[in-house]
C-alpha cells in the first residue's frame, strides 16, 4: 500500500471496501476520518493502545474483548480494511440485499454473521463452543465483583442447561442461534451509520 | 328470549343450559338495573313521601299508645347511591362472565363489541320502561374510569420496545394526530360550504374542533382490541404507544379550538401560543408524573416494616400524579404513564413479592372493571343521548376518518423508514392504520362541548365513528391479521439466556459505537444506566438491593417464579417449564405410570432428609426476607425434582427395575443414585450424597 502515512484514501480502495462491506461512499470517508483520528502514530494502522485510548471503551466491561475482535488472529496491527471489515458486521440489513444472487457469499452483516461475531466474543479459545468457564468469565465481567462465585456458577449452570441440547455441557453455535431466535438480532446488532 | 331458548335445543345440551342461565341472569339484572335507574330519576320525587308518612305516625304516637317496635323496616334511600353503583358494576361483570360461558361467541366477536351491544340493550330496556337512561358523565369518565386503565398500561409498559421505537411512536402520535385533525376539520368545512347539505351553520373553528376530538386514537379501545389478537410486540407498542402519547396533542388542540370557537378569530400569536402550549402540556405532564414517581419510589424504600400498605402507595401516588396534572390542564395520561414508568424499577426492588402480586392483580382488576363499564355506558349513552342525524355529516366523518388515517400512516411511514433500522413493511403499515380505533375519550370530549347547536350532530357523528371502528374494524382485524400472516406475539417468557445475551449485545454495541465515535442510541442508554447505578439507585432502593446488578435480580425473579409455580402445581410430579423445553430425545423413556409412582415414592422417602441439610449448607439464599421463608424451601423442592428427573433418566428402560428394587436390598439403588449424582448440581449433592440416602 505504499510507504506513505497519507491521509488520502484512494478511489480504488473505496470501491473495494464498498464491494466487500456494503458501506456507502460517504460512510467510508467518514469512518476513514475517524480511523485517522484514532491513529496517533500515523502509520496507517491501529494498535491496541490506540483503541485503549478511547475513554468509554475503558469502562466498558467487554472493552478488551471488543478491541481484540478487531485484530486478526495473532496480529497486533489492524489496517483500515480490517477495521471496516469488523464494523461491517454492524451495518443494518437492507431489504434489497435479501433478493441478491443466492450463489454469492453471505454478506458480512447477515444475521448469521452477526451472531457469529458475537459468539466469537464469548468463545475465546475458538473451539466453537462456549464452555462453562468462558460463560463464567463473561458473567463476571458484566456483573462486577460483589457477587459470589457460587451464585454466578448457578446462573451459568442454568444458562447452559437451558441452551444445551446435545448434552455436552457447553453452548455450540447452533444452540446459540436457537436461543436467540426470539431476539430481534437485526435491530439489536445494527448501528445506523450516519450518511 | 323464547325463540332463543327454543332453538338452543338443536345445539348441544350444555350450550342450551348456558344460554338459559345467561338469559335468566340477564333478565334479573336488567330488571334490577331498570328499577335502579328509575330510582335515580325519581329520587327527588320520593323524598317528600317518607316525610309525609312519618307525620301520621307522629300524630298517631301522641294520640295512641306506643306503636309496636318495627322488627323489619325498609329504608332504601339510605344506601341508594352505593347500591346503584354496585349494581351497575355487578351487571357489567356478570355480562363479562356470561360472554365467556357462551362457547363460540367470544372467538368471533371481540368483547368490546358485545359490551356495547349489552349497553344498547340495557339502555333500550330502560327507555322502554319510560325512564331516562344515565349518560356517561364526563367527570365520572375522566376522573374515575380512565385512570385505572392508563395506570395499568403505564405501569406494565414494556420499556425496551417502547424506547427503541420512541421516535416512530412520537411521529405517529404528534404529527399523525395533527394531520388527522386538520385534514378532517378542513375537509368537513369544505363540504359544509357546499350548498344543499344544510350544514351552512358550521364554521371553520367548529369543524376543526370536531376534527380534533375525532382524530385521536383511543387507548381503551386499542387495548381491548389488541389484547385479543395477540399481535407481535412491535405493532402493539406502535399503536398503543401512539394512543397514549397523542393525549397531549388532543388536550392542546381541544382547549385551543374551544377557546377560539368562543372568541371567533385566530391570530398568528395565538397559533404560536398553541405550539408553546403543546410543549408545556406534554413536558409538564411528564415532569409532574416523574416527580410523583420518584416520591413513590423513595417512599417504598422505607416500607419494609409495613408491607401491607405498599400497594396503596403505588396507587395513590399515581392517582395524585394524574389529578395534579389535570389541575393545571396538563396531560393527565402522560403524567400517569411517566409516574408508573419512573416508579416501577425501584418499587419492584423494594417491595415484597406479595405486594408485587397485589399491585399486579389490583391494577388488572380495576382496569378490567373500568373498561367493561366504559363500553356498557357507551352503549347506554347511545340510546339515551339526544341525536341529530345528518346523513352527509355522519357518513362523511366516517369515510374521512378512515381515509385520513390510511394516508397519514402511509405518508409518515415513508418518512420514518428512512430513519429506522428495521423498516416497517406494507403489511405492518396496514395493521397500524387499521388499528386506529376511536373510543370513549372522543365521546367524553364531545360531551363536554358547550355549544348546543352543533353538539347533538357532533355527538351523533362521534358515536357513529366509534361504532364503526369498534364493530367493523374490531371484528375484522383478527381475520385480517390471520389472512395477512402478520407475525404474532411469541408467548414464551424471557429466558436467562436471552437476558444475558441481550445485555452482552448492549455492551458490545455501546463499545462499537464508541469506536466509531458515534453517539447513538446505545451510548446514551449506557450513560443513563451508569447514572442510574451510581446515584439514583442508592437513594431509591433500600438496603443491599441497591447494588445488585440487573442480571442477578432477573435470575432471582426467575427462580422465584419457578418455585412458586412448583408450589401452585401442588405436587412435585410436575416438572418446571424450562425443563420441558428439552427436545424429545431427552425426555424420560417410557416407563409405566405405576412404576414411575413407585420410583418417586422411593426417592421421596429416601431424600426426605436432604431438606434440613441443604438449608444450612446452601448459599443460594440471597434475600433473607423473613416474609419469604417458604420460597427457599420450595426452591429445594424444585432441585429435588430436578434430581428425580435425572435419576429417572439414568434409570433407563430397565423393565425389571422395580422388582429388583423391592427384592434386593437398597444397596444397588444407592450405588446407582450416587453415581448418577455426579452432575453440575454436584456441589449441592456432594454433601448429601454420603449421609442422607443411606438409610
Amino acid at each position: 500500500m505504499g510507504s506513505r502515512a497519507s491521509t488520502l484514501l484512494r478511489e480504488e480502495e473505496i470501491e473495494e471496501i464498498k464491494k466487500e462491506t456494503g458501506f456507502s461512499h460517504s460512510q467510508i470517508t467518514r469512518l476513514y476520518s475517524r480511523f485517522t483520528s484514532l491513529d496517533k502514530g500515523e502509520n496507517g494502522t491501529l494498535s491496541r493502545e490506540d483503541f485503549q485510548r478511547i475513554p468509554e471503551l475503558a469502562i466498558n466491561p467487554l472493552g478488551d474483548r471488543i478491541i481484540n475482535a478487531f485484530f486478526p488472529e495473532g496480529e497486533d496491527q489492524v489496517n483500515f480494511r480490517g477495521f471496516m471489515r469488523t464494523l461491517a458486521h454492524f451495518r443494518p440489513i437492507e431489504d434489497n440485499e435479501k433478493n441478491k444472487d443466492p450463489t454469492a457469499s453471505e454478506p458480512l452483516n447477515s444475521r448469521t454473521n452477526k451472531l457469529l461475531f458475537a459468539f466469537r466474543l464469548y468463545d475465546l479459545d475458538r473451539d466453537d463452543k462456549i464452555s462453562r468457564d468462558e460463560l463464567l468469565q463473561v458473567l463476571r465481567m458484566m456483573v462486577g465483583v460483589n457477587i459470589s462465585d457460587e451464585q454466578l456458577g448457578s446462573i451459568a449452570d442454568r444458562t447452559i442447561q437451558e441452551a444445551d441440547q446435545n448434552g455436552d455441557n457447553s453452548i455450540s453455535f447452533n444452540e446459540f442461534i436457537k436461543v436467540l431466535e426470539k431476539v430481534d438480532v437485526e435491530q439489536k446488532m445494527s448501528i445506523r451509520f450516519l450518511h | 328470549m323464547a325463540e332463543l331458548l327454543g332453538s338452543s335445543s338443536v345445539r348441544s345440551g350444555r350450550a342450551s343450559f348456558c344460554l338459559r342461565v345467561v338469559g335468566f341472569v340477564l333478565l334479573l339484572v336488567f330488571a334490577a338495573a331498570a328499577s335502579a335507574s328509575r330510582d335515580i330519576s325519581n329520587g327527588t320525587s320520593k323524598e317528600p313521601n317518607p316525610a309525609r308518612e312519618e307525620d301520621p305516625h307522629h300524630r298517631s304516637n301522641t294520640t295512641h299508645h306506643k306503636k309496636a317496635f318495627p322488627v323489619l323496616s325498609f329504608n332504601y334511600e339510605h344506601v341508594r347511591t352505593p347500591f346503584e353503583i354496585s349494581l351497575w358494576i355487578l351487571l357489567a361483570l356478570l355480562m363479562k362472565l356470561g360472554f365467556h360461558i357462551i362457547p363460540r361467541l367470544s372467538h368471533v366477536v371481540p368483547e368490546s363489541c358485545l359490551l356495547i351491544f349489552v349497553g344498547l340493550l340495557v339502555g333500550g330496556i330502560i327507555k322502554a320502561i319510560g325512564e331516562k337512561p344515565p349518560i356517561l358523565d364526563s367527570t365520572l369518565f375522566f376522573l374515575y374510569l380512565l385512570p385505572p386503565i392508563i395506570l395499568d398500561a403505564g405501569y406494565f409498559l414494556p420499556i425496551r420496545p417502547f424506547t427503541e421505537n420512541l421516535g416512530t411512536i412520537l411521529v405517529f402520535a404528534v404529527v399523525g394526530t395533527l394531520w388527522n385533525a386538520f385534514f378532517i376539520g378542513g375537509m368537513m368545512y369544505a363540504v359544509c360550504q357546499i350548498e344543499g347539505t344544510g350544514l351552512g351553520g358550521v364554521d371553520l373553528l367548529s369543524c376543526l374542533l370536531f376534527g380534533a376530538i375525532i382524530s385521536a386514537v383511543d387507548p381503551v379501545a386499542v387495548l381491548a382490541m389488541f389484547e385479543e389478537i395477540h399481535i407481535n410486540e412491535l405493532l402493539h407498542i406502535l399503536v398503543f404507544g401512539e394512543s397514549l402519547l397523542n393525549d397531549a396533542v388532543t388536550v392542546v388542540l381541544y382547549h385551543l379550538f374551544e377557546e377560539f370557537a368562543h372568541i371567533g378569530t385566530v391570530t398568528v400569536a395565538d397559533a404560536f401560543l398553541g405550539v408553546v402550549c403543546f410543549f408545556v402540556v406534554s413536558l409538564g405532564g411528564i415532569l409532574v408524573g416523574a416527580i410523583y414517581g420518584i416520591l413513590g419510589a423513595f417512599t417504598s424504600r422505607f416500607t419494609s416494616h409495613t408491607r401491607v400498605i405498599e400497594p396503596l402507595f403505588v396507587f395513590l401516588y399515581s392517582y395524585m400524579a394524574y389529578l395534579s396534572a389535570e389541575v393545571f390542564h396538563l396531560s393527565g395520561i402522560m403524567s400517569l404513564i411517566a409516574c408508573g414508568v419512573m416508579m416501577r424499577p425501584y418499587v419492584e426492588a423494594n417491595i415484597s413479592h406479595k405486594s408485587y402480586t397485589t399491585i399486579k392483580y389490583f391494577l388488572k382488576m380495576w382496569s378490567s372493571v373500568s373498561e367493561t363499564l366504559i363500553f356498557i355506558f357507551l352503549g347506554v349513552s347511545t340510546v339515551a343521548g339526544p341525536h341529530s342525524w345528518n346523513w352527509t355529516f355522519v357518513v362523511l366523518t366516517v369515510i374521512l376518518c378512515f381515509v385520513s388515517r390510511m394516508l397519514g400512516v402511509v405518508g409518515l411511514t415513508y418518512i420514518i423508514n428512512k430513519f429506522r433500522i428495521v423498516k416497517l413493511t406494507k403489511k405492518e403499515q396496514f395493521i397500524v392504520a387499521y388499528g386506529g380505533l376511536r373510543g370513549a375519550i372522543a365521546f367524553s370530549l364531545g360531551f363536554l362541548l358547550t355549544n348546543d347547536k352543533m353538539k347533538d350532530m357532533f355527538l351523533t357523528a362521534i358515536i357513529t365513528v366509534i361504532f364503526f371502528t369498534v364493530f367493523v374494524q374490531g371484528m375484522t382485524i383478527k381475520p385480517l391479521v390471520d389472512l395477512l400472516a402478520v407475525k404474532k406475539k411469541k408467548e414464551s417468557k424471557r429466558s436467562i439466556n436471552e437476558e444475558i445475551h441481550t445485555q452482552f449485545l448492549d455492551h458490545l454495541l455501546t463499545g462499537i459505537e464508541d469506536v466509531c465515535g458515534h453517539y447513538g442510541h446505545h451510548h446514551w442508554k449506557d450513560k443513563l444506566n451508569r447514572f442510574n447505578k451510581a446515584y439514583v439507585k442508592k437513594w431509591l432502593i433500600a438496603g443491599e438491593r441497591s447494588t445488585e446488578p440487573q442480571l442477578i435480580s432477573f435470575y432471582n425473579k426467575l427462580e422465584m417464579k419457578q418455585a412458586i409455580m412448583l408450589v401452585e402445581s401442588g405436587s412435585a410430579a410436575k416438572l418446571p417449564s424450562t425443563l420441558r423445553k428439552l427436545p424429545s430425545c431427552r425426555i424420560i423413556p417410557r416407563i409405566s405410570k405405576g412404576r414411575e409412582e413407585e420410583i418417586r415414592k422411593l426417592l421421596r422417602a429416601n431424600l426426605q432428609k436432604t431438606r434440613q441439610r441443604l438449608r444450612s449448607y446452601s448459599r443460594h439464599d440471597l434475600m433473607i426476607d423473613p416474609f419469604e421463608d417458604n420460597m427457599s424451601e420450595v426452591r429445594f423442592r424444585k432441585q429435588r425434582v430436578e434430581m428425580e428427573r435425572r435419576v429417572c433418566f439414568h434409570l433407563d428402560s430397565d423393565s425389571n427395575f422395580c422388582e429388583r428394587m423391592r427384592c434386593r436390598n437398597r444397596v444397588n439403588f444407592r450405588i446407582r443414585v450416587r453415581n448418577t449424582l455426579l452432575i453440575p448440581e454436584g456441589k449441592l449433592f456432594k454433601f448429601s450424597r454420603e449421609e442422607d440416602i443411606i438409610r
